[in-house]
């Protein structure tokens, strides 16, 4: 009997080559990356995601205050001096020549020559327990006040749109990084099964300038990245079933091919084909969640009228308005993007002083009203909303090619402009950091980009120093080697 | 095999750590064995010659093994040669006499030896005396030399002739006026003498390293000089200071206290000024990043340290961890089960993905009543019966209830819930006396009741009772009409151009 035995373990040892170990062990470790985003939707997927759910959200280091993010970016970046940090000093200035030790030894991205300064275009006052001055430009914001933390000396290292635009995402100003949202979600976890973790949206007519790589996904698996959905029309392009094709006939057809792209994962072992067949899995769901999430024509008609949007609009506002939906459904990471904030002063929409007044009238209220929705709907103290540019702008007046613009104009400027947060575990009503008196430099703590990510990450429940990702041999981080937490803005 | 071994390889520093696990047998053995030679003797004990001597035997075998360990342990370095060669010798000793206490006691070897008996007492009497002198020894070269007598008490710390007690740094004192105050002497040594010279001191020299003088740190260790002059992100100690903390290089190591951020900055910072020795802060040029870590060196800023902040008392709560079986049953159910934080069992539980989850699915999460802080049940189908199994959620820190039709009634069920401090009553069937019921727990912070029950008038009266309670009640039709107003510029604008 014993000699029976060992001859089977023998014999079976034998079959078992280095090949097949391989595709077993790879297989395994393979499906744990994959996770809950995959959930289930033919019954032969479902062994895999039952085994890869729990792997699938990471344990953050401390208990996460802030579960979801809101993240408003205004890409192009708007004026601090006509918003938020208000300079009375800079209007004594106006219209003087810019001092010297502001231009020695500095670059601007269309500055020439001695520029001359340009006093504050709002009309200032403060509001709220912490006293934070908030300019005409944004009535509706003032409402709020009291639930806003505002970083009042930012700065970053770049100083073009692009470059910023990727170092505040991803942590890097050259492409290749996965950027916030992807981190986020691959370390809480997507929860919404019929939804991606991860979900843009966009208005203001132009895409931001780093384009998708500041919602990418990096060296991470791509299930991470943002997925945008378009506002008007058909969320996402495609995810209806065309005539004559029925639910039942799609299923049919994405369980054949997940079953071919199964057996070629375990042939060639290709992390980014567990990637397609969820992805494959979500589209499927999402042609019934999607468009449910995105149908604002139940809301009543208060809700729409806060927001001020209408039906069909493809609007900053209607975005808003999606963006509380989407955080009501779950959905981790929320990325707005809204173009034309890039104040020159070169034509009619591109200023400081018209041309910004509008882009606030068409953001400020939605922005009022996303945060009273959150609120009511005890949401607002489980979700982060950050509101921000790439850069600010400066406190002298735009003179590209030596001439004088024709409307009021700052140009891009990396040293010092105002961000803020609401919600997800930061103080309520509470200003951080201070420039000097023209708004040039910040005098008093300032905060660089990596410092609020580390924060935005803190917020989040992970310690962005031990929250990395092996690539190429070395463990990333969101914030490479740099960054602290602003702990005075958490709660 | 032996070579392997033979050199400060990994493989003999892991068998040389065992040495002071090793080393507590040959102390136990010996001793039992000297107390019951000792009792037989005088005839307290029935005890045989031959128990003493199976005790002696293996009192010797692991003694040799505690050598063997000890030695490979040596390898490593970073200890007192002079006490560690007394601790070897003595150690050896140990070894050496226990092995001919046994052998001249043995049955086998007892007939051969000449003196046999006489050779015995002797013996074993020199292998017990070694033996408390090499543990002593032993335990200096561990922990320091004064450490068994740094905390003697006065009168017998003077009767013994030691020095009055020194005070332990454990914190940097903050100094008077920051700009007159010596770089080194007032910023930079108190830093290393809380944080390094535990380890790099005249007795104890990790890495043949010492701390405690400059002339030292110059001089350096193993890896070369502790720094280099002027070129701080050249310098040893501070590159092992960035170094993630789970580097083996990493300095202190992991689990120790470590510097913090601005402290490195302020050695750094010395170091790239050329590491005078007795130049005062105001002398060296002050660098922007440098200076908010030089203003919390002086005594104004230590009063205005940040306010502590206000923590919820789930932080304090440990609970034993919720077994696999049962969270894979309740993943395979469609619930989203996650751990709040590495450091606490306590689990989050979303039924975000079973929009049917009712009353009858409450009892999937009995098994994991105590780890349950965060519930989120929004959207589904239970009812006040299910509350009522809550009630036994000891742990419940964040409950949702949003667009379910709960009650008062089932409310009341959560009253003995000590740690709850949000509830989501969005959209229930919740009214006055619930809110008033809610309101009233103990540690609840915050509760949201729009579009329930309960009417504006008692969320004030409610409100007003409580007021660390926050109570949103949200926006009606009105409430909205009267926002629009409140950011409304256009009337102004109007008027404005009218003029």
């Amino acid at each position: 009997m014993k000699n029976l035995l060992n001859e089977l373990q023998h014999a079976d040892l034998h079959r078992q080559t280095r090949r097949h170990f391989l595709q077993s062990a790879g297989f395994g470790l393979g499906a744990l990356g994959l996770g809950s985003l995959l959930g289930s939707c033919g019954s032969s997927s479902s062994d895999i995601s039952e085994k890869t759910q729990a792997a699938f959200a990471r344990i953050p280091q401390f208990a996460p205050k802030a579960k979801r993010v809101i993240y408003i970016h205004m890409a192009g970046a708007p004026s601090q001096l006509e918003l938020f940090d208000y300079k009375p000093e800079l209007e004594k200035y106006h219209g003087k020549d810019c001092p010297a030790e502001f231009l020695k030894g500095k670059k601007f991205a269309f500055i020439q020559g001695v520029p001359k300064m340009l006093g504050p275009q709002g009309k200032f006052k403060q509001y709220g327990q912490s006293g934070a001055w908030m300019s005409d430009y944004v009535p509706y914001l003032q409402t709020v006040a009291d639930e806003i933390t505002f970083l009042k000396a930012m700065h970053t290292d770049q100083f073009n749109h692009a470059p910023a635009q990727l170092l505040l995402h991803t942590g890097s100003a050259r492409l290749g990084r996965p950027s916030l949202g992807a981190w986020a979600v691959y370390g809480l976890g997507s929860e919404n099964q019929n939804l991606p973790g991860f979900i843009v949206l966009a208005s203001g007519g132009r895409q931001p300038d780093a384009g998708k790589s500041v919602y990418g996904s990096g060296f991470l698996p791509s299930v991470y990245q943002g997925v945008q959905c378009r506002t008007g029309g058909d969320p996402v392009l495609y995810v209806t079933d065309p005539n004559g094709m029925n639910r039942n006939m799609r299923k049919q057809t994405i369980e054949a091919i997940n079953e071919i792209n199964k057996q070629t994962y375990e042939d060639v072992q290709d992390p980014e084909i567990l990637t397609r067949i969820s992805q494959y899995e979500m589209a499927f769901r999402m042609q019934m969640s999607v468009p449910e999430v995105m149908d604002v024509s139940k809301e009543p008609q208060f809700i729409m009228d806060m927001y001020g949007v209408k039906p069909g609009e493809g609007t900053f506002a209607m975005n808003c308005l999606l963006a509380r939906k989407l955080i009501e459904n779950d959905v981790r990471f929320v990325q707005l993007f809204d173009w034309g904030w890039d104040g020159h002063g070169t034509s009619a929409g591109d200023n400081v002083e018209g041309g910004l007044r509008n882009k606030c009238q068409l953001s400020d209220k939605p922005i009022a009203a996303l945060i009273q929705d959150l609120k009511m709907r005890g949401l607002l103290e489980e979700t982060l909303i950050v509101w921000g540019a790439e850069f600010g702008r400066t406190p002298m007046q735009e003179n590209r090619n030596g001439l004088v613009m024709p409307y009021m104009g700052r140009d891009h400027h990396l040293d010092a402009y105002t961000m803020w947060m609401a919600g997800g575990g930061t103080k309520q009503g509470y200003v951080h950091g201070e420039t000097d008196e023209l708004g040039y430099y910040g005098v008093k703590d300032r905060v660089h980009v990596h410092d609020l990510q580390a924060t935005i990450l803190h917020l989040m429940g992970f310690d962005h120093e031990k929250f990395t990702y092996p690539f190429q041999g070395r463990n990333f981080r969101l914030t490479d080697t740099e960054g602290k937490v602003i702990k005075q803005v958490i709660a | 095999m032996l070579h392997i071994l033979l050199q400060a390889s990994s493989w003999a520093l892991f068998i040389g750590r065992f040495h002071p696990v090793l080393v507590h047998l040959p102390i136990g053995f010996l001793l039992i064995a000297a107390l019951l030679e000792i009792g037989r003797r005088t005839g307290k004990v029935q005890v045989s010659e031959s128990a003493i001597s199976f005790i002696l035997f293996w009192s010797a075998i692991s003694a040799t093994i505690a050598c063997v360990a000890g030695y490979l342990l040596s390898l490593g370095g970073g200890y007192d040669d002079e006490l560690l060669s007394d601790h070897m010798w003595q150690g050896i000793g140990v070894a050496v006499f226990a092995w001919i206490a046994w052998i001249v006691k043995s049955d086998r070897f007892h007939n051969i030896i000449p003196f046999a008996s006489i050779i015995y007492l002797p013996a074993f009497a020199l292998a017990t005396l070694l033996l408390l002198s090499a543990g002593h020894h032993g335990g200096s070269l561990t922990h320091g030399e004064a450490y068994l007598t740094q905390y003697t008490p006065e009168p017998f710390r003077s009767l013994a002739g030691m020095s009055p007690v020194k005070e332990a740094v454990t914190e940097i004192k903050p100094l008077a006026d920051v700009n007159q105050a010596l770089v080194y002497k007032d910023v930079v040594q108190p830093i290393l003498e809380m944080r390094c010279v535990q380890c790099h001191n005249e007795s104890k020299q990790k890495g043949d390293l010492r701390m405690d003088k400059l002339a030292l740190l110059l001089k350096g260790g193993e890896g070369g000089p502790a720094f280099v002059a002027g070129k701080s992100a050249e310098s040893d100690m501070i590159k092992r200071c960035l170094l993630p903390e789970n580097d083996d290089d990493h300095m202190p190591p992991k689990g120790k206290p470590q510097l913090a951020t601005d402290q490195i900055t302020l050695i750094s910072w010395w170091i790239d000024q050329g590491a005078p020795a007795d130049k005062k802060v105001a002398e060296l040029t002050i660098s922007d990043q440098v200076k908010p870590a030089l203003a919390a060196l002086g005594t104004s800023s230590a009063a205005n340290a940040t306010a502590k902040n206000t923590v919820s008392a789930i932080q304090n709560v440990k609970v034993p961890a919720a077994s696999e079986k049962d969270l894979s049953a309740l993943r395979k159910a469609g619930l989203i089960v996650n751990a709040l934080s590495q450091d606490q069992n306590l689990l989050e539980v979303s039924a975000v993905n079973t929009p049917n989850f009712s009353d009858k699915d409450i009892t999937l999460l009995a098994p994991i009543a105590e780890q349950i802080a965060w519930l989120k049940l929004g959207d589904t189908k239970i009812t006040d019966s299910a509350l009522k199994e809550m009630s036994k959620f000891k742990n419940l820190n964040k409950l949702h209830l949003e667009h379910t039709i709960v009650t008062d009634a089932g409310i009341a069920h959560l009253k003995s819930l000590p740690l709850l401090e949000y509830i989501n009553l969005v959209n229930t069937k919740v009214g006055d006396s619930g809110l008033r019921e809610v309101a009233a727990f103990k540690g609840l912070r915050s509760v949201y009741v729009w579009q329930s029950a309960v009417t504006d008038s008692v969320v004030n009266e409610v409100s007003r009772k409580y007021p660390n309670v926050m109570i949103v009640n949200g926006f009606n039709e009105a409430a909205v009409a009267a926002f629009l107003k409140a950011g409304d510029t256009t009337t102004l604008k109007a008027k404005s151009k009218a003029l």
